[in-house]
């Protein structure tokens, strides 16, 4: 199983250690950053899986700032968002922007760790599906490339019996010179494909 | 969990599945027609595999949805690099020269390429956007690129060019991205000036091509490996009747045509083969 890195985005200070504390009792691993500006900085710099962030913080960038930071930084990178009271227009928008899912504060932290473990399960989900696509590309390339030779080598060889016909049937030239010719072909091609 | 399918089930709509679709499947993959068809059994009225294939019979709609889930749409932009290498460096410069030669005046010279089974559209799209950044001034030549498929769901979203983030991160250049595409919401829309190149619409390739004229280029990739060796064998004749004298075949980069058409010959280019009709 694929563990999940969540960055965590909350200004207010009490609920970020409670989120923090919720989840570092599962396996997850856990950062933290207090606003917006921070939130993007490390993300420039950082891989996660996850990022659970507020809706609403002061400063310039809120918590669709941190979502279209994140898509565009990283669009594997899946986003969680916090709404403070059940404005669902706005989470409406985010979802529209990218947001994979929103919760509303109270959080319910039960609630949070099963969206958590769905996001798990979908990112190994489609772990297997990319490398499942990985062992098919690198597959259909050799055979690609075995199967092309082949086809030419077929068409090739195709030409050959042609001439080689042509000259068994020469008319003009008598039976010995006629198959020491076509001997000579024959061993170039024998020679040829060894 | 999906129906189980019975024995004689089996063969009733492998049967069916070839009649509609050509798509020749193993008696052996039960599991794969309970996992494709078996939530047609939950959703409608349908009491078994053998009622759904009675309504399907009777109804287009249906029949539709059957190809849809039994047909594989997996395509991507710029498929396989190598085929669109070989239109860029060779084919197209060569087809120009040729038709060049043929016309007098200004009249445009014409191109004819046909993605004969294009399911979501990438393939033609990607030829387009090529042809675009190749021939900068498309107006210059008459341009024919038509894009069919079986399947009714492929065809209406290659007719409207949106795809989602996962068909435009696989095999699409950034460059190309913000060059040929438009954001809209999540998803990305395919520009007009690149849309208008192209025509889509449905056709069964396991039926005769009356009507659809001659093509210069034609791909038809990873489609025939679902068909029999009979059925294979039948499309390709008819594509070597469809394609022009000069023109140039592009098949999948694991499939073959030994043993299916002796009218085409294998040429190689740099790391790509085509086929051209032998002379
Ligand atoms: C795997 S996709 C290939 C797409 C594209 N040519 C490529 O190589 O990326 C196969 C497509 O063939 C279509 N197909 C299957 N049977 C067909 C038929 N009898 N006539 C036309 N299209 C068919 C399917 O609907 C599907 O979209």
């Amino acid at each position: 199983m694929t563990d999940l890195k969540i960055l965590v985005v909350e200004d207010d200070p009490v609920t970020l250690l409670l989120i923090k504390k919720k989840i570092i009792s599962t396996d997850y691993e856990v950062e933290t950053a207090t606003n917006g500006e921070e939130a993007v900085n490390l993300i420039s710099g950082n891989y996660y899986d996850v990022v659970l962030t507020d809706l609403m913080m002061p400063g310039d960038i809120d918590g669709i700032g941190v979502l279209e930071a994140t898509k565009k930084l990283c669009s594997q990178t899946e986003v969680i968002l916090i709404t403070a009271y059940a404005s669902v227009d706005n989470a409406v928008e985010a979802m529209q922007k990218g947001a994979s899912d929103y919760i509303q504060k109270p959080i319910n932290f039960d609630e949070l760790l099963l969206r958590l473990d769905k996001i798990r399960g979908l990112k190994a989900l489609i772990k297997d599906a990319v490398d499942l696509r990985e062992a098919m590309d690198v597959t259909e390339k050799n055979a690609g490339h075995t199967i092309q030779d082949l086809e030419l080598e077929i068409s090739h060889l195709q030409k050959r019996i042609s001439e080689i016909k042509k000259v068994l049937s020469m008319e003009d030239r008598d039976h010995p010179k006629r198959i020491n010719i076509a001997l000579a072909m024959l061993s170039a091609i024998e020679n040829n494909l060894s | 969990m999906p129906l189980k399918i019975k024995t004689d089930e089996i063969k009733v709509i492998i049967k069916y599945i070839h009649e509609i679709s050509g798509i020749s499947l193993d008696h052996s993959k039960a599991y794969l027609l309970e996992t494709r068809l078996g939530h047609f059994l939950n959703e409608g009225d349908c009491s078994s595999y053998l009622d759904l294939y009675q309504k399907a019979k009777s109804d287009k709609k249906l029949e539709g949805k059957i190809i849809d889930a039994i047909s594989t749409n997996e395509t991507l932009f710029f498929r396989d690099k190598g085929p669109f290498d070989l239109l860029r460096n060779k084919i197209i410069p060569e087809l120009i020269d040729a038709r060049s030669a043929k016309i007098r005046g200004n009249i445009p010279i014409p191109i004819r390429i046909w993605s004969a089974a294009c399911s979501t559209g990438q393939e033609l799209y990607s030829i387009a956007i090529l042809l675009k950044e190749l021939l900068l001034d498309v107006k210059k030549y008459n341009l024919k690129l038509l894009g069919t498929d079986i399947s009714d769901t492929a065809v209406s979203q290659a007719s409207y060019g949106k795809f989602n983030k996962f068909e435009i991160e696989r095999g699409l250049a950034k460059d190309k991205l913000a060059k040929f595409f438009s954001p809209d919401g999540v998803n990305w829309k395919i520009k007009d000036e690149i849309r208008v190149m192209a025509n889509f619409k449905k056709f069964n390739l396991m039926f005769p091509f009356n009507g659809l004229g001659k093509f210069d280029i034609i791909f038809c990739r990873n489609v025939a490996i679902y068909f029999s060796l009979e059925d294979r064998k039948k499309i390709f004749n008819n594509i070597s009747n469809a394609l022009e004298k000069d023109g140039s075949l592009i098949i999948g980069s694991s499939e073959a045509l030994t043993g299916i058409c002796p009218k085409f010959e294998p040429k190689r280019h740099l790391n790509s083969i085509f086929y051209q009709l032998k002379q």
